[in-house]
């Protein structure tokens, strides 16, 4: 090759490698961008969901009206009724109110709002009588308007709150009796019909309680299973068709495991229908395979002349194993679980099947309650009618990323930790 | 010699990987306190012969030993032995240092853990510092006894393999080339350890450093494609041997 044929040779090579990093650059570029993208989208309509508009109203603890004095017990008070004292207070805002537009008027608070004076009430017994400022929860209409989710110049018959409302709620607004608030009650609440008062209480917990059986069950089967298969095991027929199933398993679509999660826990065992009981047991099954196969693949990965030098020194098989051979492997068989886990609550399909779709508007709290789970809150609020569930929806998408995005550092953090400490 | 004792005895040993023989009617007598280096070339069967002392060859599937193995006289190639007795016996130090990722103290104090030979935490340091002594390592590492095993150099690890096996206090430490990963400094250090051990041991030791065979060895055994062609006195095979395929190795003409 004459050094005129190397030139040309070598920058033809130079070409190639340059034209492979502008792929790979440009691949990256593009998953980033699109990642953004949705993160931004998911970010920008959620954010808003985390606090809520509430009204200033001038509130008269009348004893009459309430019925009660200052002697009565706590269950008596939460037995009266308040709502004489809300209605008269919105009526108040404007005393020139039309007898035919009076509901309208009462109607801009949320339908919690009587509640929230109880609530109020009982903790401020000291103003019966007196007459005190108390925040309400505004209507969820009146809250989407406020934070800009709701165009306010679209034809009266078209929106859901009315002139009349819209003229009292700019009136408030003009008087700063309109405030912004965190939305604590979005943590706290369950599920509502009522945008305004749906919050993810029912649905986290249902995601930890399911997320805990399915843990409790997986995480040890798996990695027993795991160990016998890698380390016990004859190598034979039998177990070879174990493996393959087990790898199997691992790609079978997860509706598969609620079909048979219906089949056999719900129709054939009869346990509780909409539990995290069942939902737990059903993402074990589904984890299982996705906690064995890392762990067989971390014992795999420790090397052989570990196990010679144990058992050279006379420790049993069991001894070589649960000794040396598994803590070695802790490290990826604890990161394959975190994984595992974090696949399993993102988990929707089987869990719709085994009726964790339906409406719950308590809290649960044993893994035999009925609870919704995360994403399939998700689920439920993308498909409901009301403005007020969009940003509510976007929201526990944020939650939920969020507690996968803690998952899996989490995974990664135990894997270099233990890394670096021992090699 | 009259009082030298035969520690351990192979009568027609054959070991078969499968259908392939790796080993041919293998009869020697190994001697107390004596170090018996075993040569060849790659292949030759030297590791699967001591690896049939202390039957580590029961971990490989296909591995079949044939033939009669004494130590003390007592035959340990059966079926319904507890293996894990002889390997109490007999300890082995590889040619990869291999220590546990677990700290130098817990490296040592392993064995006689699972041996139950401590009685309570004062046995166990006792054992430990012995061991380490023996080994030549205490002094290098006595200040560091709760870091690491794994982040010692490459001799010291072989050291500290080499006190681990001390600490359950075998009869005999077979070691399959124990320096083939060292530099030539650790390799000395571990040279002059073997010398002292032998006083205490008997040392079985595969090697393919003809001069380390002969430095340390009194007996020295030729294999070659699985058979046993020469066995005597190291001075003997390296002065004046039997065998002129002995003869072409040492002298490096052929291996």
């Amino acid at each position: 090759m004459t050094s005129k044929q190397k030139e040309i040779f070598l920058k033809k090579r130079y070409r190639a490698e340059n034209r492979f990093k502008f792929f790979g650059i440009f691949s990256i570029t593009l998953a980033v961008s699109f990642l953004g993208i949705l993160l931004f989208n998911i970010f920008s309509s959620g954010l808003s969901a985390f606090f809520k508009t509430k009204i200033l109203l001038k509130i008269n603890f009348d004893e009459k009206k309430l019925g009660i004095n200052i002697n009565t017990s706590e269950k008596e008070i939460k037995a009266s009724n308040f709502n004489e004292i809300l209605q008269e207070a919105l009526l108040n805002l404007d005393l020139l109110t039309p007898e035919l537009k009076k509901i309208e008027l009462i109607d801009i608070v949320s339908v919690d709002a009587t509640y929230e004076l109880k609530r109020f009430y009982l903790k401020h017994k000291d103003q019966l009588n007196k007459m005190i400022e108390v925040s309400l929860t505004l209507s969820d209409d009146l809250d989407q308007l406020h934070k800009g989710n709701f165009p306010r110049d679209i034809p009266e018959d078209r929106r859901r709150f009315s002139d009349f409302q819209l003229k009292v709620f700019d009136e408030q607004n003009a008087q700063n009796k309109i405030i912004t608030e965190f939305n604590f009650s979005f943590f706290t609440n369950a599920d509502s019909r009522d945008p305004e008062l749906a919050g993810i209480g029912s649905s986290l917990m249902g995601s930890l309680l399911t997320l805990l059986v399915c843990l409790i069950l997986s995480f040890p089967i798996g990695i027993l299973a795991a160990i016998y298969l890698e380390e016990f095991a004859p190598k034979n027929k039998i177990t070879e068709i174990i493996e393959i199933n087990v790898n199997n398993l691992a790609a079978v679509p997860s509706i598969v495991f609620g079909l048979l999660g219906l089949g056999i826990f719900l129709n054939y065992f009869y346990l509780p229908r909409s539990t995290p009981l069942v939902g737990g047991l059903v993402l074990a099954l589904m984890t299982l395979p996705r906690i064995i196969i890392p762990c067989r693949a971390a014992l795999k990965a420790v090397p052989p002349s570990i196990r010679e030098g144990a058992l050279a020194l006379g420790a049993s098989k069991v001894q070589t194993v649960m000794h040396n051979v598994v803590p070695l492997a802790m490290p990826g068989t604890l990161s394959g679980t975190i994984i595992g886990l974090s696949q399993a609550l993102g988990e929707t399909a089987p869990l719709i099947l085994i009726g964790m779709v339906a409406f719950i508007n308590v809290v649960p709290f044993y893994p035999i309650d009925p609870s919704a789970v995360l994403p399939v809150q998700v689920y439920l609020w993308s498909e409901s009618a009301e403005r007020g569930f969009v940003e509510k929806t976007s929201a526990t998408i944020i939650i939920l990323i969020f507690f996968l995005a803690f998952m899996n550092s989490f995974a990664i953090y135990l894997r270099n930790k233990f890394e670096r400490k021992w090699s | 010699m009259i009082n030298e004792k035969i520690k351990i005895s192979t009568k027609n040993l054959n070991v078969f990987y499968g259908s392939k023989q790796a080993l041919f009617d293998i009869s020697i007598n190994l001697v107390q306190n004596k170090v018996t280096a075993l040569i060849g070339p790659s292949g030759c069967g030297k590791s699967t012969f001591i690896r049939c002392l202390n039957r580590m060859n029961d971990v490989i599937d296909i591995c079949k030993v044939e033939g009669s193995i004494k130590i003390d006289g007592d035959e340990i190639n059966k079926k319904d032995l507890d293996v894990n007795l002889i390997r109490e016996k007999v300890g082995m130090v590889f040619q990869k240092p291999n220590p546990f990722p677990k700290s130098i103290y817990d490296n040592i104090a392993y064995g006689p853990r699972i041996h139950g030979l401590a009685e309570n935490r004062e046995d166990l340091d006792n054992i430990v510092e012995h061991s380490l002594k023996k080994a030549a390592l205490w002094d290098e590492v006595k200040d560091r006894l709760t870091q690491p095993g794994t982040g010692l150099s490459g001799g010291q690890q072989q050291r500290l393999c080499i006190a681990r096996t001390i600490s359950i206090n075998p009869d005999v430490i077979l070691m399959d080339e124990p320096c083939s990963a060292l530099d030539p400094i650790a390799t000395a250090k571990i040279e002059e350890l073997i010398d002292e051990l032998k006083e205490i041991y008997t040392i079985v030791i595969v090697t393919h450093s003809m001069s380390q065979a002969a430095r340390v060895s009194q007996d020295t055994g030729f294999f070659h494609l699985g058979k046993i062609l020469e066995f005597n006195s190291t001075e003997k095979i390296f002065k004046n041997p039997d065998n002129k395929l002995t003869q072409d190795y040492i002298t490096g003409r052929f291996g």
